[in-house]
Parts: structure tokens; C-alpha cells; sequence
């Protein structure tokens, strides 16, 4: 039958609505019973409904971390094939998986898979994650810069069933549980994800009761149809051709050399191609990317520049993807994968860059771009509990077509929230010393990228294993339109001999004793447009604030400032025209952006 | 016998209600919110009704002024000193961006960077003096503000929650250096943990501190002219009122003053009218408003966002808002799916019936080409604005029947169901969210809009009975009069239940009561009873969120794990025996109860109850027009009952029964309708 005449607009428009109230729930009750700070305080987790057949994302929650965005998707299907192997699901089923060969991310996100039947017939699949802050292998927490295949970062489950017919496998379950660390509020975090899949069951057959199982299918099928109509759209105003771009991943932590990724994106009519051909061979570090995780991290990127479109397995069909297994994006098992936030960051990167390219007026400049994960784990002195703490880093955005980039936000791929200093105090025996603006750290541009952000810890007690997996240290935030990288990533220890900075610098492990400390400098965002044609008074009150130097405000925008002493005392800048304009006049043009300027290494 | 008013600045309109206790007369007014001197519209407002400064006894006051000034930023400047190596916290936020896709966003704190200044001093998470506070550094820091022109300093300390003693050091250093200044201290507005939430919450307070002040004194003056002696009160964001020093010192307890005063209305009709568990759904020009009242108590909720990385941590009621509303706009989106909001035509240019410049198809103008809002309707009478259907069907045709493929009446239907679709969700997301089914409760709608819509909700929702009160029109301001007196007091506790020293425990519950006793003493608001509520947040040790736990009165660590372990049921279906129970707070209600008001009077009070029609016209329902009978609500007499399709008028609001819908007046004037479900 066809869609279109089984369903009218109006119903279609509810049970969008609908569906999407489902998935906001289940992210909610997730959210609120986890254990895992990570999910808790970071909201790191994903709830969605999908295709009964194809196993497509019909709908996901409206504020699940973008990185799941089609991570799920596969993972759906992952487990439709395993359960086809064994003769199908059975009502009450409920799946197990975070093979991330086969469902991208990485191990800590456990997924589980629900299928709802109606009678014999399967009327859809319920998916939902939550990341663990514990996954067991050889570094608390699950980053492991010293891994050199996937059985160091963790334990790994293929798809299995963990409710046979709504029975828990309790077996099954005491054998993951034995393997992770603190397994009891493990169970919590798992206890609550299957919470979020009952309920979304419940309310999705209520659905069904209400609208009749035909009616929910074609509308289903109409929903990512008209997704793939608006992203065709969208692509048809791109101007078609070939956009080459090229940025790195600094090292893998083991090998010091660049890990090249080399992006050509073809815009042909209404489809697009996402060609990686070029980029560097599979790491021996962890920095590698499975292709599905390549995938979604294009996904992300288009839909941070197009974020009107609605996410289903719809919008994406228009796209096209060659990703060797030759390349270190295109990874197959067991490299090792617990740094591929790193490459995801970089991934993004080279789409914002060709697209900038394509449509300079909805793309923004590069941001922060890592990650920059800092785990600290041991037995805490007082209480005697074993405890594991990621902090994830933030940093600066670009600046974009709309403005200045902000600062402090957080990754492209995410949207965890960072814990505050007094929690982190209560339950980690460190101080936080700082949480400050990185000054100077946002790249120039007539729209200015927002600077990065500082944190430094001190341990108050005799060991705190630090395991720290960042990047973009030697390859900079790039700007665009004439606009200029921001700094670097920075991550620098102290002790009584003085600072220090690891091997690799944004990649290893230390324990950090009594009274040492160790700082993270986490990058600003590019700029966006020539600096030379931003309005001297913002330069001025950029200056006041401190968000750049005097020196930078001359050499990056020609901007002159004098200091003022005014009558209160106060020493302040103040703007010389004159000067300013002498020196704009005299400074050379700011190089344009150069199409497949290849990344350069400061 | 008292002569109450209350009244309601909102954004667009200001309303009043007026009751004579001795005899039983009640005035309502509306008149055009004033934004520059909102007291112009206030006086408006008394002035159509005739009713001057000292025709009055109780004076009580909700408004949108504090969310408009902070959302204009239009407050004083302020300074702040905080601990070394902090001063970015209230910018930097909690890592963030205003929207899940799309990396921009703008942001602009309260407080500027460079009034920001740290000092050297640091206390550990038990509130242990590490380094002590180092006076030199406040001095030097004061010179600095005092040279930049503040006229409020926020001091924050990392900690303070758990020991204030660097921030009351501070303060008394910064009222020797300039006794002028207005000083908060973030733990004795909010002694809890989580610093920039702290922060945030104090840089608010602060920022509207300086300009509630100025209103309130040139309110009071004005209304001294005019002879009323007494206190001018305020409706709060969690319902209750204040004084007017009490609103002065914690003026972001007004935030939202309007909205909670509705809801306070309502549920106080709904538990005169017998019902326990209601939904209270307020439809006006913009947003629809909803918040779940189970067992008479509005639900309450801790924190919101004032805007992006602009959190306020005060106990407000939990009022969920979404864009829909009468002047909610219709339009395709670019998949071919109709939409209906969140842009709204507001008041001007309004729906394009108004013929003030809106082309576009708004929710009003499909009401009005269905003829559920009467065509001769004229607009709050000052306007004197007669609607125009055919401007209405013209855009409705254009955006949307010609692109669906849809003629203009199934058009119109769209529109509407798009956008009861839209309301009924947020109704079910409510409930639900809270572990309620919203099928057990009755709906109380009111707004200019939401009469309108409730027979609808119902079905969607699948809620049996709806409250159309008497005046839905102004509720928020007859919300006012009704308010009981209301403090709430928050203390961090931070204890695994095993750790809790229960006789600390109950000195710090009886603390805590005698202070809001009396506080509800000094304010001097008669009331009849003082109530206490004790509820913890409590959780497991190592979750992050916390469950709000109704506390047994003797306090007994028994009791209290017990009520945990139930409350903890009840939410997720299961308790996790073994792992340690932590209380992270202890949160403390004081209400004053004010006499309750006979509302049944008013009623009779009213004049020509006929009960019969006053006309009849063709509203379209289910596909075909109906000829429907049109009742004046002025002239329904308590014990009336009607059966849908019928319309009900009154001057600022209509009520529609759908045709499976009946309707029957009680005995205090409510319309109570009753859905039949298939």
C-alpha cells in the first residue's frame, strides 16, 4: 500500500509528536536512576525507536547525545542479526551489545535492544544506552592510552540476549558484573536503562491501541521519507563539486607521527560523498575510529550545519561514504578504539572544512576539537570505596556566521555536562585549584572564537591513578574566511621538581601523589572571517575583559590600544583610531581559505 | 470582612480582581501592561473597576517584571568577589551550548568579567578553613568596584554552604570600606551545594535587587497617597506570598510570580469543587502552561533556566511552558509536516483576524473560521478591535490548505489538532514524568485560550472531567487573593543516613521551622494556622539525582529509610537493598493559611440566571457544521447542565463542549465538563 494514502498529515504530524514523547521519556528515566555520574551529571546516554524491518531510527530522543545519533541505528541491526541466528526475537527479549565494530562508539556504552510485539508480529524495536564509568580491562573508566588492541580498554559483548522472554539471564549478568569495577552501581545503570525500555514499551503499544499498527508503519515509513526529501533539498543549494580537506590526529600515544585525515567531499546534485581514501593507515594506538563511528561523526557535523532537519534513518540516505579498512578511520577488530573521541573531534573537523568551503555562510569555524578525557581513579582515603571520575574536557566554539564562538562548551559530538567543583570535591580526594577563561586562547576573526577553559587538580592523598586521552596539540583549531587557529590543547603536571609534561603530552598515564597537581589547557575555538575587519571597539572590550592581550589586539586584529590611567586610579586600554587605522592599512590581507589546504603543524 | 485585590502584571495584560467580602461583590478589569512604569497600568486597571488606594485592605501583587528585566537585562550592576581561581565560573557554566545541534549561541552574564575579582581563601568540602580569607584582597578588590561604579557586590565562596564564615567576613569588611553597598552572601540566600547554580542564583537576586526596591517604595508611596496604611504583598514563584521586604530581599523569588498565582487559583477552585488530583492548564495569546497538582499540592520544582547558563535555584511551582497559544502561528515545515508553533503572532500584530499586519495563520484564526469564537466578538474593550473572519480564512488557506492539499474547514481542524496534540503531550509528559497517569486527574483550564481547547485535551489525554472556572480570564490575579503565605527554607545535609545524628537532625528541623514561623509573624499577613512540610532529597549513595521524600514526623532514622525505600518505589518500580541511603537535603515548607473565601457567593450575587441560549450558530465539529446553541455564562444558574455541541461566552473568554461533551455548573459557578470516551 502505499504510505501516502494511508496516512494524513495531520496524523502524521501526532504521531511524530508521539513517538518523540516516548523517547524523551525514556532518555529521562535513565537519566534520573543511573548511577554512573557520566550518565547522571553528564547525560551521556540515548533512548530511540526503530524500523521493525530495516532497524532505520524512526525517532530518537530529542536530546540524545549527537555521537548515538546513528550508532544506535546499527546497533539495532547488529542485534536484529544476531537474534535472526537464533530463530528470531521472542516477546520479553531484551539484547545486550557494545561491540563497537558493529555499533560504533566504544565499550562503556552498554546497549540494550527491546523488541514490541503485538501478537506474534514485531511492531518495532526499542533501543537505549547509558555510558558506564567502568567497563573492566586495563585502565579504570575505559580510556586507555596504552592499549594496543580492544581487549585492553574492556570487556566486549557481542550481541546477546539478557532477558530470554523477560526472564534476566542472572548468569550472564554475574559474569559481565564479576568483570567491571564497582559492579553493584553497574546494575543500577543497568537496572535503569531496562526501566527506560518497559516504559517506552508501554507507552508505544498505547500508541499502537490508539492509532492501529498500519497506521504507526506507513508513518513510520512517511517520516524518513520526508527526512530524506528535506536533506535532498538542503543539498541540491550546495554548489556540486569535489571539497578536499585535510587535518590530523597528533599521535596515537605510541608512534610519534600524525594521523592524517584526509576528507573529499562530492556535492552532486542531491547527494553527497564522503570519500576517506587518502587518510593515514590504522593506529597502533587508540585513536582509531570503526567505520560506523566515521559514519555518525559525518552525521553529526551535517547536522550541526543543518539542524533543522529531523533525525531518522531518512536523512541520511542521500549520503554515500568510502572509508577503507585500509584507513584508520575504517578500523576493523581488535584495534584498539578508546581514544576515537580524538578522531571523531577530527572527523567533524574536516567536513566543517570542506564545507566551509561549500556554504561559507552556515558553516562555522573549527572548535576546540578534543575531547580531552582525564580519568582519576583509586580508593578514596576516607571513605575506603574505589572510585573512577571522568572529567571531559571543554573548550572553545568557532566563530560562525552568527557571531563569536562561546566558550566553555561542550564537544560537537556530545552534550555531558561538567560536574561542579564542590560534587567533584566530595567525592574525589583532590582540590580543584582552578575553572578559569583560558586567556588569549580563542582564534582571531571578524567573528572572534571563544577561548578555552583551564582546570587544575591537586591530589590530597597518596595515589590517584591519572589516565589523560586528548589531542590537537600540534594541529590547531583552524578559522575560516581569513580567520585564525586558536591554541593548542595543553596538559602540564606539577611536583616538587617542577612542571612536567607526559611523553605525549595529551596521551598517558601517571599517578599523581600527595601535594602534585596537574593542569588541562583545553583549546579555543578558530576564527571566522578576516580579524582585520572586526570592529575595533569589540577589539577594545575584548581587551577590557580579557578575553585577548594588548599584543594580540595589535598583531592579530591592528588594533591599537594605549593604557589610560583614569581619575579612579584604575589603569585601563583605550582606543587609538588613528593608530589603528595607520596600522590596518599597513598590514597585509589576511590569507583567504585555501580549498585542501593541507593541515599544518605548528 | 475584608475588601481584597489582587492583581496580575503579565507581559501584555495587567488584571485585577476585586472582592467586597462584606458583600460579596467582585470586580475584574484588564487593562494594557505599561512596560516602562508598569504602576501606570496597575492604576488603569483599579481605575476602570472605580476602585481607589483606600477601598483597600490586602493589596497582593503578581508579576513578570523580574523574568522581563533579567531577560532584558536591565538590572543593576553589580560586582562580585569569589575564591582564587574562580572568578569564570559564572560565565563558563557547566560546559554547555544553548542548543543540542547548531554551534553557536550567544552569552552574556550577569556579572562582566572584569567586575568579576577573586580574592585568596579556600575552605574544603566540610567547610574546613584551608587557607583563611585574606582581608587585603577584599579591600583591594572594593577599590576596584567602588572605582567601577557597582551598586551590589555577590560574594561566593567555594564551599560557603557548608561554612559561611569567610562570606560574612567579607561582607563586613566590604560595609566598613562602603556602607552604601547592597552585599549578598550566596549561602545565606542559598546554603547548598553546587557553586555556579549557587552563584548564578546570588548574581540574580543581586541583579534585581536595586530596581524591585525603587517599584516597591514607589508603589507603596502612591498607594499612601491614596490612603492604604498597609504592606503591599507578593505572590512568590513557589505560590505562597510575601511581604514586600521579604520580595525586596529575595526578589528572584518573584520569577515566576504570574504563572504560580494561576496555579494556585486553581488548585484552590479544584479543592472547593472536590477534586484531588487536577492538572492546571493556562492558554494564553503565546504559551500554554501546565503543572500537576496531585493531592490538592501543586507540584514544586527547585530549579529553572532563566536563559542560557542563567540557572535560578529558588522552590517554585513546576510550571512546564510550551509556544502554544491563540496567536501560536501555523506553518509547513520544509518535510511537509504542519506545525503550529512555537512562534507566536502575539498581541501585535496579533492573528490575522486582527488585521494589525499578521498575515500569518495563527490558532485564533482557526477558532474563528470554525466558529467556535463568536465573530462579533470584540477585543478587551479598550481595543474595541472587531475580528475580521475572512482575514483569518485567507492566510489559513494560503499556508496551509493549499500546500496540504486540505479545504479550508479540514484546514482549520488541522491547525487545531496539531496544536491540542502539542498541549496534550506536554500534559502526558508531565504526568508521566512524575510517575502519574494523567487519566486520573481532571484538567483545570483557564487563559483567554484554554476554555477553548479543554473538551479537546480531554479526549486526547483521555481525562474524564474538566474545571472551567468562573473567571478564567484573570485567575492569576484571583490567585493572588487566594495564596496562602508561603516560605520555604533549604539546608545541605550531605549524610548517608547510617552517618545522620538524629538529635542534630531535629535541632536543625526546629531551627529551621522557628525561623519561617517566624518570619510569617514579622511579615504580619493575618493568617489563620502555620503549617510545616518536611521533605528531604535523598538518594543513593553514588546517584546524582535525588527523589523528594515526605518526611514521618518524629524524624526517627527508621522512619525516614522507610519513607525512602517507599517514595523510591513508587518512582521506579524497585529499591536497590544494600547500598546506602543518602540524605543530600532537608527542605522545610512554613505556610500561613489565610481564611478560606465563599466563593459560592459570588455566584449568586450574579444577575439574570436564565439558563436558556442567547442565540445559535454553525460550528464546525467532526467534518460538518452543527447549528449550536450559544449561552451566555453570566446567565447559568448553579445545577445548570448542558450537552455538547454548545458554546459558553463570557466577556474574555469562550468555552467550548464538544458534542460528546456535557457540561454541568456547580454549585461555586464552575463549568465542569465531562467527556464521554469511547
Amino acid at each position: 500500500m502505499n504510505p501516502s494514502t494511508l496516512v494524513d498529515p495531520i496524523t502524521l504530524a501526532v504521531v511524530k509528536g508521539g513517538l518523540e514523547q516516548i523517547v524523551d521519556e525514556m532518555d529521562a528515566i535513565i537519566v534520573r536512576a543511573a548511577f554512573s555520574p557520566v550518565i547522571s551529571e553528564q547525560l551521556d546516554r540515548a533512548s530511540g525507536v526503530f524500523h521493525p524491518r530495516t532497524g532505520e531510527v524512526v525517532a530518537q530522543g530529542r536530546l540524545t547525545l549527537p555521537i548515538f545519533m546513528t550508532a544506535m541505528q546499527f546497533s539495532v541491526q547488529a542485534a536484529m542479526a544476531a537474534a535472526g541466528r537464533r530463530g528470531g526475537f521472542r516477546p520479553g527479549d531484551i539484547y545486550i551489545l557494545n561491540n563497537p565494530y558493529l555499533g560504533g562508539t566504544h565499550l562503556p556504552d552498554v546497549k540494550l535492544v527491546m523488541p514490541v510485539f503485538q501478537g506474534e508480529e514485531i511492531l518495532a524495536l526499542l533501543a537505549a544506552c547509558g555510558h558506564w564509568n567502568d567497563i573492566g580491562g586495563s585502565t579504570p573508566g575505559g580510556f586507555a592510552p596504552g592499549a594496543t588492541e580492544i581487549h585492553q580498554e574492556g570487556l566486549l559483548i557481542n550481541p546477546v540476549p539478557l532477558y530470554r522472554e523477560g526472564r534476566l539471564q542472572e548468569d550472564l549478568l554475574g559474569l559481565l558484573l564479576d568483570n567491571v569495577r564497582v559492579p553493584e552501581e553497574r546494575r543500577g545503570d543497568l537496572q535503569a536503562v531496562v526501566s527506560a525500555l518497559q516504559v517506552g514499551a508501554g507507552r508505544y503499544t498505547d500508541l499502537i491501541a490508539r492509532y492501529g499498527a498500519d497506521t504507526i508503519n506507513a508513518c513510520f515509513d512517511e517520516l524518513n521519507d520526508r527526512s530524506e526529501q528535506h536533506m535532498r533539498a538542503l543539498i541540491r543549494e550546495i554548489p556540486d563539486g569535489t571539497y578536499l580537506f585535510e587535518d590530523a590526529v597528533d599521535n596515537d600515544g605510541h608512534v610519534a607521527s600524525p594521523l592524517l585525515v584526509h576528507l573529499a567531499l562530492t556535492v552532486a546534485g542531491d547527494r553527497m560523498t564522503f570519500d576517506f581514501t587518502r587518510s593515514s593507515a590504522p593506529a597502533r594506538g587508540p585513536v582509531n575510529l570503526p567505520r560506523k563511528t566515521c559514519i555518525a561523526s559525518c552525521q553529526i557535523a551535517i547536522k550541526h550545519i543543518f539542524p533543522e532537519v529531523t533525525i531518522n534513518g531518512g536523512c541520511f540516505r542521500p549520503f554515500d561514504y568510502v572509508i577503507p579498512p585500509s584507513t584508520f578511520v575504517g578500523a576493523e577488530y581488535p584495534y584498539p578504539i578508546s581514544g576515537y573521541l580524538e578522531s571523531v573531534g577530527r572527523v567533524i573537523s574536516v567536513v566543517f572544512g570542506a564545507m566551509s568551503q561549500a556554504l561559507p555562510e552556515r558553516t562555522p569555524a573549527d572548535l576546540f576539537g578534543t575531547t580531552g578525557v582525564i580519568t582519576m581513579a583509586g580508593t578514596h582515603p576516607e571513605r575506603g570505596n574505589y572510585y573512577v571520575m571522568l572529567f571531559p574536557g571543554a573548550g572553545g566554539y568557532g566563530g560562525n556566521p552568527q557571531g563569536d564562538g562561546l566558550v566553555n562548551g561542550t564537544t560537537a559530538l556530545g552534550a555531558a555536562n561538567f560536574p561542579s567543583v564542590e560534587s567533584v570535591e566530595h567525592r574525589v580526594p583532590v582540590r580543584v585549584e582552578r575553572l578559569a577563561i583560558r586567556d588569549g586562547s580563542g582564534g582571531a576573526g571578524r567573528h572572534r572564537g571563544g577561548c578555552g577553559t583551564a582546570y587544575r587538580y591537586r591530589s590530597l592523598t597518596d595515589e590517584i591513578a591519572v589516565a589523560v586521552l586528548g589531542d590537537r596539540r600540534d594541529f590547531l583549531p583552524f578559522g575560516v574566511l581569513g580567520g585564525k587557529p586558536a591554541a593548542g590543547a595543553d596538559v602540564v603536571f606539577g611536583s616538587r621538581e617542577g612542571e612536567f609534561r607526559l611523553p605525549f603530552v595529551t596521551k598517558g598515564r601517571r599517578n599523581l601523589a600527595r601535594g602534585e597537581v596537574v593542569e588541562y589547557l583545553s583549546p579555543g575555538g578558530g576564527g571566522y572571517g578576516d580579524p582585520l575587519e572586526r570592529d575595533p571597539e569589540r577589539v577594545l572590550r575584548d581587551a577590557v575583559l580579557g578575553y585577548i592581550s594588548r599584543e594580540q589586539a595589535r598583531e592579530d586584529y591592528g588594533v591599537v590600544l594605549e593604557p589610560r590611567a583614569g581619575s579612579d586610579g584604575l589603569v585601563s586600554w583605550t582606543l587609538d583610531r588613528t593608530a589603528t587605522t595607520a596600522l590596518r592599512a599597513a598590514l597585509p590581507d589576511a590569507p583567504g581559505a585555501v580549498p585542501g589546504h593541507p593541515a599544518e603543524a605548528r | 470582612m475584608a475588601k481584597l485585590l489582587g492583581i496580575d502584571v503579565g507581559g501584555t495584560f495587567t488584571d485585577l480582581f476585586y472582592l467586597d467580602e462584606a458583600t460579596g461583590r467582585v470586580s475584574i478589569s484588564k487593562a494594557s501592561t505599561t512596560p516602562g512604569d508598569l504602576s501606570v497600568g496597575l492604576f488603569d486597571a483599579m481605575g476602570h473597576i472605580g476602585v481607589s488606594a483606600g477601598d483597600i485592605d490586602l493589596f497582593i501583587h503578581g508579576t513578570t517584571m523580574a523574568t522581563n528585566a533579567i531577560i532584558e537585562r536591565k538590572g543593576a550592576r553589580c560586582g562580585l568577589i569569589t575564591t582564587l581561581g574562580f572568578r569564570d565560573v559564572l560565565e563558563l557554566g557547566r560546559r554547555d551550548r544553548p542548543h543540542l545541534y547548531g554551534l553557536h549561541g550567544v552569552q552574556e552574564p550577569l556579572i562582566p568579567r572584569d567586575l568579576r575579582l577573586e580574592v585568596r581563601e579556600r575552605l574544603d568540602h566540610r567547610g574546613e578553613v584551608v587557607e583563611p580569607l585574606d582581608e587585603s584582597d577584599v579591600l583591594e578588590a572594593a577599590e576596584i568596584l567602588r572605582a567601577k561604579g557597582v551598586e551590589a557586590v555577590v560574594v561566593c565562596f567555594l564551599h560557603s554552604y557548608a561554612n559561611p564564615v569567610h562570606e560574612r567576613r567579607a561582607k563586613e569588611v566590604l560595609q566598613g570600606f562602603h556602607p552604601g553597598w547592597l552585599i549578598t552572601l550566596s549561602a545565606e540566600l542559598l546554603p547548598e551545594l553546587y557553586e555556579f547554580e549557587r552563584l548564578s542564583t546570588a548574581a540574580v537576586h543581586t541583579y534585581l535587587q536595586p530596581m524591585v526596591a525603587r517599584y516597591v517604595g514607589a508603589l507603596k508611596q502612591r498607594l499612601a497617597e491614596g490612603g492604604f496604611r498597609r504592606d503591599v504583598l507578593f505572590v512568590q514563584s513557589n505560590g505562597g506570598i510575601m511581604s514586600s521586604a521579604t520580595a525586596c530581599q529575595r526578589p528572584a523569588n518573584l520569577a515566576r510570580s504570574g504563572p504560580a498565582a494561576g496555579v494556585s487559583a486553581a488548585s484552590y477552585l479544584a479543592r472547593l469543587a472536590g477534586f484531588d488530583n487536577v492538572i492546571s492548564a493556562d492558554m494564553g495569546g503565546t504559551s500554554f502552561d501546565v503543572c500537576l497538582i496531585p493531592g490538592g499540592r501543586p507540584r514544586t520544582t527547585e530549579e529553572t533556566n532563566l536563559g542560557f547558563r542563567l540557572p535560578l535555584r529558588v522552590s517554585m511551582i513546576d510550571v512546564h511552558t510550551i509556544g502554544a497559544g491563540g496567536g501560536s502561528i501555523a506553518w509547513i515545515d520544509r518535510a511537509g509536516i504542519l506545525q503550529v508553533g512555537p512562534e507566536s503572532a502575539g498581541a501585535d500584530p496579533g492573528p490575522a483576524a486582527y488585521r494589525r499586519g499578521g498575515t500569518r495563520p495563527t490558532v485564533t484564526d482557526a477558532n474563528l473560521v470554525l466558529g467556535r469564537i463568536n465573530p462579533g466578538f470584540v477585543l478587551g474593550g479598550e481595543h474595541g478591535l472587531k475580528m475580521d473572519p475572512d482575514a483569518a480564512s485567507r492566510a489559513i488557506e494560503a499556508e496551509v490548505g493549499k500546500p496540504l492539499g486540505l479545504a479550508l474547514e479540514e484546514a482549520a481542524t488541522a491547525i487545531i489538532r496539531v496544536a491540542n496534540n502539542n498541549m496534550a503531550g506536554r500534559i502526558r509528559v508531565v504526568s508521566v514524568e512524575r510517575g502519574h497517569d494523567p487519566r486520573d486527574f481532571a484538567l483545570v483550564a483557564f487563559g483567554g485560550a484554554g476554555p477553548l481547547h479543554a473538551a479537546a485535551l480531554m479526549k486526547d489525554v483521555g481525562i474524564g472531567r474538566s474545571l472551567i472556572p468562573y473567571y478564567p480570564g484573570v485567575l492569576c490575579a484571583l490567585g493572588c487573593v487566594t495564596a496562602d503565605v508561603r516560605h520555604d527554607f533549604v539546608r545541605t545535609v550531605m549524610r548517608s543516613l547510617d552517618e545522620l545524628d538524629p538529635e542534630g537532625f531535629r535541632a536543625m528541623v526546629r531551627e529551621t521551622v522557628a525561623d519561617g514561623t517566624r518570619l510569617i509573624q514579622d511579615e504580619g499577613v493575618p493568617v489563620e494556622r502555620v503549617d510545616v512540610l518536611l521533605a528531604a532529597d535523598m538518594g543513593y549513595e553514588g546517584q546524582r539525582h535525588n527523589i523528594r521524600v515526605t518526611l514521618p514526623p518524629e524524624l526517627s532514622p527508621e522512619g525516614i529509610t522507610a519513607a525512602f525505600a517507599e517514595a523510591y518505589r513508587s518512582e521506579y518500580k524497585q529499591t536497590l537493598d544494600g547500598l546506602p541511603v543518602r540524605l543530600t537535603t532537608l527542605r522545610v515548607t512554613v505556610l500561613g493559611l489565610r481564611p478560606r473565601l465563599d466563593i459560592g457567593s459570588w455566584v449568586a450575587a450574579g444577575s439574570a440566571l436564565t439558563g436558556i441560549p442567547q442565540g445559535r450558530r454553525a460550528v464546525y465539529f467532526d467534518g460538518r457544521y452543527h447549528d449550536t446553541p450559544v449561552y451566555a455564562r453570566a446567565a447559568l444558574p448553579p445545577g445548570s447542565e448542558l450537552a455538547g455541541p454548545a458554546i459558553v461566552e463570557q466577556a474574555d473568554c469562550t468555552t467550548v463542549l464538544e458534542p460528546d461533551t456535557t457540561a454541568r455548573v456547580d454549585r461555586l459557578g464552575n463549568l465542569i465538563l465531562e467527556a464521554r470516551h469511547p
